[in-house]
């Protein structure tokens, strides 16, 4: 449980905002443990949400690379890291992003339509409809797969955005401030449901401000000013 | 997979995209129905013509024709068994018509034909009127005029042969048929109801009605032979002469008359008491077919209200020109009084309004189209010959029989382009080495050599097509013109299609940036919108092409609907169309390609918005609820 997964070096990143070039990150370099569970913290604007995107292939670095089991994942191209996102990486989003014209089972079989072609999806539908319905049952949301996303409190609708972020079985999911919408009882739920995964053997990278939240996990990055300031342990939960 | 799914999604969950729907619905509609109107409307052309030509015409355009054509059919019918149906002789030249009974002259063209090959020839007889109704009757031989009479039992009725032949329509006609035959009913007055039901059971006619009749043309009888409720809500009333229904209106009693109420018009008894039998009248005279439009009035419905008799006498005047073409010496106008027994509707007005048919053989007599040998003796040499039966007749070889046109019908098996353009070229080569042949023959005969060589220089063998070529050919223009105008138009569905998308593409930023977060291409984010656009297409094509397909077999019911809401709206004027009803079938071809037209366009208009979608960066379009 020592072997690495994810490893970034050396990874900048700037935006232009008008005429200012504004510099995210200048230089993060972070390694990740098979089965680790990470926490990124910082302020708003430290560049932990730029960093989180980075790793999951969503967003190409000015410099620095990204190495997913000693691959650059930005060598391939654009193909290679749609095929990266679709299948080894799972995104959770704070605002949830679920697609308001698709249920519940349907946002979460989005991943598996997306990866297959009309054939393989109509020869596999079954099974990926079986998995993704276990795979909500298991996040305690087995009524509500015909229903559709407005009709779900907060806390279900990042219930079904981690169902869908695992519905390929991805190698890293990739929280951004998951807790940071939902009040703080239904964000403890859903930092059980990430522990338990983790828990599992998921290896887990998470953002957030909250050090509530962050207490959750093994390890704590702590980004200022674009630049990783500390690592620590995280204290062992109770 | 996803591409399909939520292209599908969208299409019932957006809403706004019913727009782009409806308006790919009503352009393939609209181009739909004036393709197949105006393609109707060409067909419809390209049949009459050859209906009204046959297959082939050798014709000269001039006046005074070319001779050489009776070896010219031979020698067709002998060479080319396997291709020549019947060639027939036709005379056309220019004349005047005068209805004596009203005194109107009209400037005709006259046809000169032979009624039996002409049937074989082309479609003439289909447009014959009496000869549908009265099968057999019409023929160009000398006759007089039918009139209608009383039979023994008191049934208004034509002479027996004319009874006969109607009967022997009648026997193959649909009972629809026959009762639009018997139409013409005439309102002859209004009458108060009273208790007239009753009396008329009795077998009397009410005072009031009795009156009323007496004031108008008839007088009744006392007693008349009634039939009462017999037909729905008609009561038919049988008297001296004719049949009448009264219909009850209301408490209005409506009296109709009619003298005969069977197909065509026809002299009447002086006298409505007249207890005379049906007969023939009038000296005999040659028949002659009219163009239905010089002879009867075309009526909004389509049909003809005829103003000539049967057998009515007109007046033919006709210009006779010798071989070289002048006018033969000593003749102006020539004036033939013939009977109008038929008239003819090929469907073109101008033909229709114009056309005169009388026999060949009496017309190529009359302009002196027959054989004759010249006389080129001078005024001293014909001075000295004594008078009357004692004049020598001029000698030598004759001047052949002329004719302006042969028609030619080809067999059903030359059925292709190539075929026809085959058999056009063998005529035309037969032509050739007939009229060299005959040239030839006439070697010794400077006197009629100089007289025909310039005629038979002047033919041309012409298909159909080719000699209609002018006016198929506008008609097609139009056609093309139209089409790309409205073609043209539609061009407003693509970019509403290409607006509503823009605005799904912008209102589904976020979305965009989902898909593409879980692993979607940028191709493929393109792809859900251009297969959004195709499905537009799909739909709107669909429902399109049923919609206008709808529109186009009910056009003329539609057409109905709006006479009947406001009269001013009848677009197609039968009484300017050469057709009565509006074109109202749908090519399958047509169709077909205006629908894979539409979904291609619906692609089109979601091209701009399709490259959008794949260039949202998903990072941005993810930063914000």
């Amino acid at each position: 449980m020592s072997d690495v997964i994810l490893q970034a070096t050396g990874l900048h990143k700037s935006y232009q905002l008008g005429k200012v070039s504004l510099k995210v990150l200048k230089g993060v370099s972070l390694t990740l443990q098979r089965g680790e569970f990470v926490a990124i913290m910082g302020a708003s604007g430290s560049g932990k949400s730029t960093l989180l995107h980075l790793l999951g292939a969503l967003d190409i670095p000015d410099a620095g690379t990204v190495r997913f089991e000693g691959r650059d994942i930005f060598a391939g191209g654009s193909r290679a890291r749609d095929r990266l996102r679709n299948a080894t990486f799972g995104f959770v989003f704070q605002f949830y992003h679920l697609l308001p014209e698709l249920t519940v089972l349907e946002n979460t079989l989005l991943p598996c339509m997306v990866g297959n072609s009309v054939w393989s999806w109509f020869s596999r539908r079954h099974a990926l409809r079986r998995q993704a319905t276990e795979m909500l049952e298991r996040m305690g949301l087995k009524e509500r797969l015909r229903h559709r996303p407005n009709e779900l409190s907060g806390g279900e609708r990042q219930r079904v955005a981690i169902a869908r972020a695992l519905a390929n079985r991805p190698r890293v999911l990739l929280a951004d401030e998951p807790t940071g919408n939902l009040d703080a009882a239904t964000g403890r739920e859903i930092l059980s449901v990430l522990k338990s995964l983790n828990e599992e053997g998921q290896t887990i990278v998470m953002v957030t401000h909250d050090p509530l939240v962050a207490a959750s996990a093994h390890r704590i990055v702590s980004l200022v000013d674009g630049r990783i300031a500390a690592r620590q342990e995280a204290p062992k939960a109770p | 997979m996803y591409k399909l799914f939520l292209c599908l999604r969208y299409l019932y969950k957006r809403r706004i995209v019913f727009f782009a729907v409806g308006a790919v619905c009503l352009c393939v509609m609209m181009v739909l129905i004036v393709i197949s109107v105006m393609g109707g409307f060409l067909n419809m052309v390209k049949d009459r013509s050859r209906g009204m030509l046959g297959d082939l015409i050798v014709e000269s355009t001039t006046l005074q024709g070319f001779p050489f054509y009776e070896e010219f059919i031979a020698r067709l019918k002998a060479e080319m068994p396997d291709e020549i149906h019947e060639a027939t002789p036709v005379i056309i030249t220019f004349g005047t018509l005068r209805f004596p009974r009203n005194g109107m002259t009209k400037p005709v063209q006259v046809v000169g034909i032979d009624l039996e090959e002409t049937y074989r020839v082309n479609d003439f007889k289909e447009g014959l009127f009496y000869e549908k109704y009265y099968p057999g009757t019409t023929h160009f031989e000398r006759q007089q005029e039918p009139y209608l009479g009383l039979t023994k039992d008191g049934q208004i009725a034509l002479p027996p042969e004319l009874e006969a032949a109607r009967r022997r329509w009648e026997a193959n006609a649909s009972p629809q048929e026959i009762a639009d035959a018997w139409r013409d009913q005439r309102l002859l007055l209004e009458v108060e109801a009273d208790d007239l039901p009753k009396e008329l059971n009795r077998g009397r006619i009410p005072a009031g009605l009795k009156r009323a009749f007496e004031n108008r043309l008839f007088q009744l009888p006392d007693k008349v032979e009634v039939a009462v409720a017999k037909k729905g809500k008609k009561w038919l009333l049988r008297h001296a002469y004719g049949v009448n229904t009264i219909q009850r209106d209301g408490d209005k009693l409506k009296v109709y008359y009619s003298a005969y109420t069977g197909p065509g018009y026809f002299a009447e008894p002086e006298s409505p008491l007249s207890r005379e039998g049906p007969g023939w009248q009038g000296r005999p005279l040659p028949g002659v077919i009219l163009g239905t439009d010089l002879c009867a009035e075309r009526l909004r419905t389509g049909g003809y209200a005829r103003y000539c008799r049967r057998g009515e006498m007109v007046a033919l005047a006709v210009i006779p020109f010798n071989p070289k073409g002048g006018f033969q010496e000593g003749t102006g106008f020539l004036t033939m009084p013939l009977r109008y027994v038929d008239d003819c509707r090929t469907g073109v007005y101008d033909i229709d309004s114009m056309s005169v048919y009388v026999s060949f053989e009496q017309l190529q007599d009359i302009v002196n189209m027959t054989a004759f040998v010249p006389d080129d003796r001078d005024l001293d040499e014909l001075a000295s010959e004594p008078e009357g039966a004692a004049a020598t007749r001029p000698s030598g070889p004759a001047v052949p029989a002329r004719t302006t046109q042969v028609q030619i019908k080809l067999k059903p098996t030359v059925d292709t382009r190539d075929k026809v353009m085959a058999a056009r070229n063998r005529v035309q080569a037969i032509w050739e080495r007939v009229s060299s042949e005959g040239l030839a023959a006439l070697r010794d005969a400077p006197n009629v050599l100089d007289r025909i060589e310039g005629p038979v220089s002047w033919v041309k063998v012409q298909t159909w097509e080719e000699k209609q070529a002018r006016y198929i050919g506008a008609v097609e223009k139009e056609k093309y013109l139209v089409t790309i105008l409205f073609a043209v138009i539609s061009v407003v569905a693509v970019f509403l299609v290409g607006v509503i998308f823009y605005m799904i593409v912008q209102q589904k930023t976020r979305d965009i940036g989902i898909i593409k977060s879980v692993g979607a291409t940028s191709l493929g984010v393109a792809g859900i919108f251009l297969s959004y656009g195709a499905a537009v297409g799909v739909v709107g094509g669909a429902f399109g092409t049923a919609l206008g397909t709808v529109f186009v077999w009910y056009i003329n019911e539609i057409q109905d609907l709006l006479v009947w809401i406001s009269p001013s709206a009848q677009v197609w004027n039968p009484e300017v169309y050469a057709f009565d009803r509006i074109p109202s079938e749908v090519n399958p071809s047509d169709a077909i390609g205006i629908y894979i037209a539409a979904i291609l366009a619906s692609v089109a208009g979601a091209l701009i918005a399709a490259w959008k979608a794949s260039k949202v960066w998903p990072v941005e379009a993810l930063r914000y609820e």
